[in-house]
């Protein structure tokens, strides 16, 4: 088996794996863990794929079984992590579209069309 | 949250939004297949399925670099806030053109390949040693992949899940997902643009990009250096001046912990809550006073100045804080109150205003 057939048989394998854990979430799960959503039932497909894709997460957080932490973040950590990440992104998004920009084969020369036909016989001079 | 919740809380402004979004996004992709043509030679021109291929993408790529524009440009100018507060819906519908664009790309290159498609897909351009054709495919599923997390996880209902420090980390990756789909275009589409329409819109966008936001974090880094103590009451710091309270909006205070305190003033008396909204953490100090409540300038919560409580039937709550003056200046105690401590608001007396 190859390594691409491999990788989308593990994806397959998330995806049905997810599938499980969201249904079983919508149906035992949401009303004990968000107040919220104790009668409420026309926003639950929304939820779907992102239980599907996150399934770890929601096992993790439904374990758990306490509602959301309602003390607000007192810290902005991610206004720090904002500034340090664009800072890694200006040299990492430089060398990829420089790489990209170099790699260019700017000397192809775009080709002009040209007709196709029988050659020219001397009886058509 | 803390009533019940709906697919969607529709308001006139975001359905207006989203029609502009969504008419936009049309034009757009009608203007390229209609005009696109026009600019290449008679012997390059597409056919019809690689123009829509190319006319997807480069809508999910400007409009990816639209939406990360919001946040710097609402932090370095307050007129741009509107454009913030549904900035949840941009992010869906860019996942949805990135979504096109993929279904276009299996459609056309992968229809009638004797494996399943998305064997095929991972299975073509394996050459990860040679830059020269670099595998740019795995780069753009990569970013589609994020796009779709964050797409799939934008009900706040996952806000309240996962807390909002873990699902605003998840929503960060949204910076990954664009330095994948940068790569993913320098490495594929952009090696054979015939003209300059697609290098401008890379290296343009992403060049407008790195600007706004290194420009906003600067901004922001300044702003955010801690007040310093009272010299008779270290345990106190100095906020400002009584005058350095802006008319309808809060002085912000960064304290030295990395938290921050908002100060208003409404009718002749100051009030001191965090300046962290309970839901995506946005600045409450730059958010606008209405009825005795302050309204969070990202997406319209409100916080009652003198306890810090929503109005019900909500209950997210803010820390409210002591303040007193000395003269006309203002000191603070950066230690913040229990949530739902009511305080009695701080009369300016008249001379001082």
């Amino acid at each position: 088996m190859t390594g691409a057939a491999i990788t989308v048989m593990l994806g397959q394998a998330w995806l049905v794996a997810g599938l499980g854990v969201g249904v079983a979430f919508l149906l035992f799960g949401l009303d004990r863990v968000d107040a919220s959503a104790r009668g409420a039932y026309g926003f639950r497909p929304l939820l779907l794929p992102g239980l599907v894709l996150l399934w770890p997460l929601v096992i993790w957080r439904w374990l758990e079984a306490t509602p959301a932490d309602t003390q607000p973040s007192l810290k902005r950590r991610h206004k720090r992590a904002h500034a340090a990440i664009w800072s890694g992104l200006a040299l990492g998004l430089t060398l990829i579209l420089g790489t990209g920009l170099m790699l260019r084969q700017h000397d192809v020369p775009a080709s002009s069309s040209v007709r196709i036909g029988p050659a020219p016989s001397d009886a058509d001079e | 949250m803390s009533v019940t919740y709906r697919p969607v809380g529709w308001t006139r402004s975001k359905i207006v939004y989203d029609a502009v979004l969504l008419a936009g996004v049309a034009l757009y992709l009608i203007g390229f297949m209609r005009f696109a043509p026009r600019t290449r030679l008679p012997g390059t021109l597409l056919d019809d399925q690689s123009l829509a291929i190319r006319a997807y993408g480069t809508c999910a790529f400007l409009l990816l670099t639209l939406v990360l524009m919001i946040g710097p440009l609402a932090r370095l100018d307050a007129r741009f806030l509107p454009l913030l507060y549904n900035r949840r819906h941009f992010g869906v519908i860019t996942c949805i053109v990135a979504a096109s664009h993929l279904i276009a790309v299996f459609d056309w290159y992968y229809a009638y390949s004797p494996l399943s498609p998305w064997v095929a897909l991972f299975a073509t351009d394996a050459a990860y040693g040679d830059l020269r054709g670099f595998p740019f495919i795995p780069l753009g599923l990569a970013a589609f992949l994020i796009l779709l997390v964050l797409a799939a996880t934008s009900h706040d209902f996952w806000l309240n899940f996962l807390t909002p420090p873990v699902w605003k980390s998840l929503h960060m990756s949204i910076y990954a997902a664009y330095a994948l789909a940068v790569g993913h275009v320098a490495f594929g589409a952009l090696q054979d643009a015939r003209n300059a329409g697609l290098p401008a819109l890379v290296v343009g966008g992403s060049g407008m990009l790195l600007g706004l936001h290194l420009a906003a974090a600067w901004r922001e880094r300044r702003r955010d250096r801690p007040a310093p103590a009272s010299a008779a009451e270290p345990d106190w710091i100095v906020a400002g001046t009584v005058g350095d309270v802006p008319a309808g909006r809060g002085l912000i205070v960064p304290l030295a912990d990395g938290s921050s305190v908002a100060i208003f003033r409404e009718d002749g008396a100051l009030s001191a809550i965090s300046n962290l909204c309970a839901h995506q953490n946005g600045p409450l100090g730059e958010g606008r006073l209405r009825d005795g409540c302050v309204v969070c300038p990202w997406h319209g919560y409100e916080y009652r100045l003198r306890d810090g409580c929503a109005p019900a039937p909500f209950t997210e709550r803010v820390a409210t804080y002591a303040i007193r003056l000395d003269g006309r200046t203002i000191l603070l105690d950066p230690r913040p109150n229990p949530l739902g401590t009511a305080t009695q608001p701080l009369a300016i007396p008249r001379e001082t205003r």
